[in-house]
């Protein structure tokens, strides 16, 4: 399964989404400094964005990079059968005696074909 | 006799080996920057930051294991902790930069 536009689009959501939680944090340290009151957490809802867009971006990161292949060397040649392998172009024969012996094949058939 | 000597070895590709730890390394990256901006928006500090960093890498392992397939990985990764704890330190400081400077950004200016 290779990356899709619907896990390019999670993974823009997940960066967008952490980016807003970035802003809203720094806008409550200016609230906080306006008002000369100490910092001890952040709002539950900024730290909960913040941690679902992270889990979001790891999912979105980890579809979009691509598949995994099989690490055993015969994993590839599995579904090939040997006719796969015996198959060398370079010695194909088109002008053999086939063509002349065949009763099915005349020189007229040959020639209509052409 | 044969017959067990010849199921001991196993034969690996090694494109394929390559691939998989290329696109695990790269996802690993990724997400110890992603978490280094995700602590230092949370404001953490101390030890409560190298807390985080563990947390994130591990439940990225465990979702790296979940894509692979929580019976079919060894079919991909020769080992399962080593996909966990390879280059560890690396990616220890690429998660203390960003951190650092999203902290900064976030709760300092």
């Amino acid at each position: 399964m290779p990356a899709t536009f619907i896990h390019r689009s999670i993974l823009t959501v997940g960066f967008l989404s952490l980016f807003h939680a970035a802003y809203s944090a720094a806008q409550h340290r200016s609230y906080l400094r306006l008002n000369d009151l100490d910092f001890t957490h952040l709002p539950l809802d900024i730290f909960l964005q913040a941690l679902v867009s992270l889990f979001i971006i790891m999912y979105g990161v980890l579809n979009i990079t691509g598949d995994f292949k099989e690490i055993k060397a015969a994993a590839e040649l599995d579904n090939k059968s040997w006719e796969t392998f015996r198959n060398i172009p370079s010695f194909y024969i088109f002008n053999h005696r086939g063509g002349k012996s065949s009763p099915v094949l005349t020189k007229t058939s040959l020639e209509e074909i052409e | 006799m044969a017959n067990k000597i010849k199921n001991e070895f196993v034969a690996y590709s090694e494109p394929a080996i390559r691939n998989n730890l290329s696109i695990v390394e790269y996802c690993r990256t990724s997400v110890a920057a992603v978490s280094g901006c995700t602590a230092g928006v949370l404001g953490l500090t101390g030890l409560y930051g190298a807390l985080f960093f563990v947390i994130a890498v591990t439940s990225f392992w465990f979702m790296l294991i979940f894509k692979a397939g929580i019976d079919s990985w060894k079919k991909y990764f020769i080992s399962r902790k080593s996909l966990l704890l390879n280059g560890i330190f690396g990616h220890f400081f690429t998660y203390i930069l960003c951190w650092t400077f999203i902290y900064g950004m976030v709760h300092v200016y």
